[in-house]
């Protein structure tokens, strides 16, 4: 089970929606959220380090959510943090660069506190397994 | 609905139509620039994100809309289809859709719309499109259902509920062909604790159905959590608050009536200090009132940045405008922006939108010529509007500018004749600028025939009348087949201006500080009268001299001095182009003064801007100089 107290960074360009998914997050407990606006700006809080988890939106301008997911992935230091894409479709295409790209989970908006549950705790049951 | 639901959709409803007011222009510009991907990613993201929160909030109509002109710009973008003007079309089609339903939603009028016609409008549009290459012919659906999609991948083998907490599951394999970065990713140690056990049980619902934690003290949390890890490398990013205008409008309320009590407080402390010198606390006393004028001040400040917002926010709305109205005339006007971040106050946001949008409607109507007649002319056959704001001072400037055939000052006058605003005697005297002047006055319209755009029941003086009551003033320049200018000036603030006090006949006036020139002393035998005019020379200029008791219909009774005495004390008054002089009794000081309005009052002949309240407890009248400039000078015989 993720830690509730794990540091959790939002990211998405639509402030209605970091706020949707930040009360979603803490109806299931979680507390300590953050927020980043984009791909480059959660690339930045990220590496101010202390992050357990990441949820990122897909489509932003900037740097977007799989350009984050590589970049976070080939940096040493952040690799190994959980990332849960959100996306408007489930585009097979996407879906499979993305874990190709190496994220651990993804889900179709819009979800519910109970499905993100359930996407979270896969992604942690699994990371667990794998120790 | 409980509160934080409430905020949210609130939230909702502005990012909404930010968003969409961001879009607008992009569209024109696309129109112009041909099909930009990044203008097209650009728009697609915008209703792409607008979809994804409204389904979060249950909001099906704006889903659907969104959804169905989301499908269009995902093709555009994607250089499937075409770009087209009846594509361009249904798109705007949609944007205005997605206001109107968000207007709904803001109004909470529980007005439905029936949006099935346009999605299917938009459908049909969408089929129809040109296809770009050879290969794009299918119309279907490119997006797969989430059932089809990748299922859940990674999905261990007994994933019934996450009911064994404690242990460990089996390792599980990755059926789907996962790459081996998910296996390397470690995982937090996380010792569960039993009450979010609860929180399993308990399914949590979607958000719209109001199932969201009325959880007040959350936004609080979120905010001191953002405040404390300041992340040095993000340079600051400046946090946002979203705050009630009313809110913010009882605080400049509270700020104006504290700049009233300072004001008497500094008339009190100054008795003071001329009373009792050496009183130790008198001294404290003058200090302590000094400290809270520089706070006032500061505050004063402070509040009415709140209230400024860019001026990008009505601006936005001009590209679609001058699209749909030379579309509508046959014309092709391209407009530019400048100076859109300029920011302004609230009321001025609120208020300026009307008068220029009606100038640009009257710029495409009338000023900008047809593509024929300008390519006759040797112009580029496109038209060019420019939109110019800056600060300059005290003052916000909004110029706008047009390439068109400028105004031919005999038809103005002609007309003006013909339509009995202007006696042929009149008309003849008038001066060049004045004559321009002539589309500012009550029912006057230069074309024939009112068409629609600018034959609306209301003309140009509705222009000038909106922005004097901004306390701004607006001023036209024109050169034949060059083009005209209209420039309109507003102060950064309306509530708390800088006034100088004036005495006239024994009562005091406050004239708002910012046109003043200068103030002059001037020798009775200095003023000359020129054909009825009094004027006087300044730097050997002539300037035109208004007695302020006449203007104001005061009756000079003996109780001034100003016909006994050998000076007379001179205000010259800049408006734009224009200047002239105000003589009155004496000067007082210098005060700044919160505007407060007078309910019932024809602002327009009474030359009175709204009343305060001075140092001393009295109530002033505050003048009106811009009116006083625009019928003093307006049709002068100067």
């Amino acid at each position: 089970m993720p830690d509730l107290k794990m540091k959790i960074l939002v990211v998405d360009d639509f402030s209605t929606m970091r706020r949707i998914v930040k009360n979603l997050l803490r109806q299931l407990g979680y507390e300590n959220i953050e927020e980043a606006e984009d791909g480059a700006q959660a690339y930045l809080k990220l590496k101010n380090g202390g992050y357990g988890f990441v949820v990122s939106d897909w489509n932003m301008p900037n740097m977007d959510g799989l350009e984050l997911l590589k970049k976070v992935r080939s940096d040493a230091e952040l690799k190994d943090i959980p990332m849960l894409m959100v996306t408007a479709e489930a585009e097979k295409e996407k879906v499979i660069t993305a874990i190709q790209a190496g994220v651990n989970n993804y889900v179709v908006k819009p979800f519910t506190g109970e499905i993100l549950k359930e996407k979270m705790d896969k992604i942690f049951e699994r990371l667990q397994a794998q120790k | 609905m409980n509160d934080e639901m409430e905020e949210i959709i609130l939230e909702f409803i502005t990012e909404a139509e930010e968003s969409l007011d961001k879009i607008e222009p992009r569209f024109v510009e696309l129109e112009q620039k041909g099909e930009d991907s990044e203008l097209l990613n650009n728009i697609f993201r915008s209703m792409h994100t607008i979809k994804g929160a409204a389904g979060f909030l249950g909001f099906q109509s704006i889903v659907d809309v969104a959804h169905a002109a989301e499908n269009i710009m995902k093709r555009l973008r994607d250089g499937e289809i075409a770009l087209s003007k009846p594509l361009m079309d249904a798109i705007l089609k949609a944007i205005d859709m997605l206001r109107l339903l968000l207007g709904h939603l803001k109004e909470k009028d529980g007005i439905e719309e029936n949006v099935s016609p346009l999605v299917q409008e938009l459908n049909i549009a969408l089929k129809s499109a040109t296809p770009k290459t050879g290969n794009a012919a299918q119309n279907k659906e490119q997006v797969v259902p989430s059932s089809q999609a990748p299922e859940d991948f990674p999905k261990p083998a007994n994933v019934v509920q996450s009911t064994n907490l404690q242990q460990p599951s089996e390792p599980t394999d990755i059926p789907v062909n996962s790459s081996k970065t998910i296996i390397t990713s470690k995982p937090d140690e996380t010792p569960v604790q039993p009450k979010q056990h609860g929180a399993i049980q308990h399914p949590v619902k979607v958000c719209a159905d109001s199932s969201m934690q009325p959880n007040g003290s959350g936004e609080n949390d979120q905010k001191s959590n953002e405040t404390q890890q300041p992340s040095k490398d993000t340079s600051q990013k400046a946090q946002n608050l979203r705050v009630d205008v009313n809110r913010i409008d009882k605080v400049m309320d509270l700020a104006g009536e504290v700049v009233l009590v300072r004001n008497r407080l500094l008339n009190i402390s100054n008795y003071f200090d001329f009373k009792y010198t050496d009183d130790p606390m008198t001294e404290i006393l003058m200090e302590s009132v000094s400290f809270l004028d520089r706070i006032t001040s500061d505050m004063q400040l402070a509040v009415m940045k709140m209230r400024m917002q860019p001026i990008q926010k009505v601006f936005s709305k001009f590209p679609r405008l001058v699209r749909d109205i030379s579309a509508s005339v046959n014309k092709d006007v391209e407009l530019q922006i400048f100076g859109e971040g300029t920011e302004v106050d609230k009321t001025v946001i609120e208020n300026i939108g009307d008068p220029m949008t009606h100038i640009l409607r009257n710029s495409i109507d009338h000023g900008i010529e047809s593509t024929e007649e300008r390519i006759a002319k040797g112009k580029s056959p496109k038209g060019k509007i420019v939109v110019n704001t800056y600060q300059k001072g005290t003052q916000i400037v909004i110029e706008i500018s047009d390439d068109g055939k400028g105004m031919d000052v005999d038809k103005l006058k002609r007309k003006a004749i013909d339509k009995g605003i202007l006696s042929e005697d009149e008309a003849q005297k008038m001066s060049y600028e004045d004559a321009i002047d002539i589309i500012f006055m009550p029912g006057f319209s230069t074309k024939e025939i009112a068409t629609e755009l600018s034959g609306r029941g209301v003309g140009m003086d509705v222009v000038k009348t909106n922005i004097s009551l901004l306390n701004g003033y607006v001023e036209v320049s024109t050169e034949k087949n060059v083009g005209t200018t209209f420039k309109i000036s507003i102060p950064l603030t309306l509530a708390i201006i800088q006034a100088l006090m004036v005495e006239v006949d024994g009562a005091k006036y406050a004239i708002p500080l910012s046109p003043i020139e200068e103030t002059l002393k001037v020798a009775k035998k200095d003023i000359t009268n020129i054909t009825g005019q009094n004027v006087i020379v300044i730097r050997d200029k002539v300037c035109p001299l208004f007695e302020l008791n006449s203007i104001l219909g005061i009756d000079s009774n003996g109780h001034g001095s100003s016909d006994d005495a050998e000076y007379k004390y001179v205000i010259v008054i800049t408006m734009g182009d224009k200047k002239f002089c105000l003589a009155i009794d004496k000067l007082v000081g210098q005060e700044e003064v919160v505007i407060k309005a007078l309910n019932g009052l024809d602002t327009t002949t009474s030359y009175v801007l709204g009343a305060t309240i001075t140092g001393d407890g009295k109530v002033v009248f505050i003048l009106d100089v811009a009116g006083m400039s625009r019928n003093l000078l307006g049709l002068a015989k100067v």
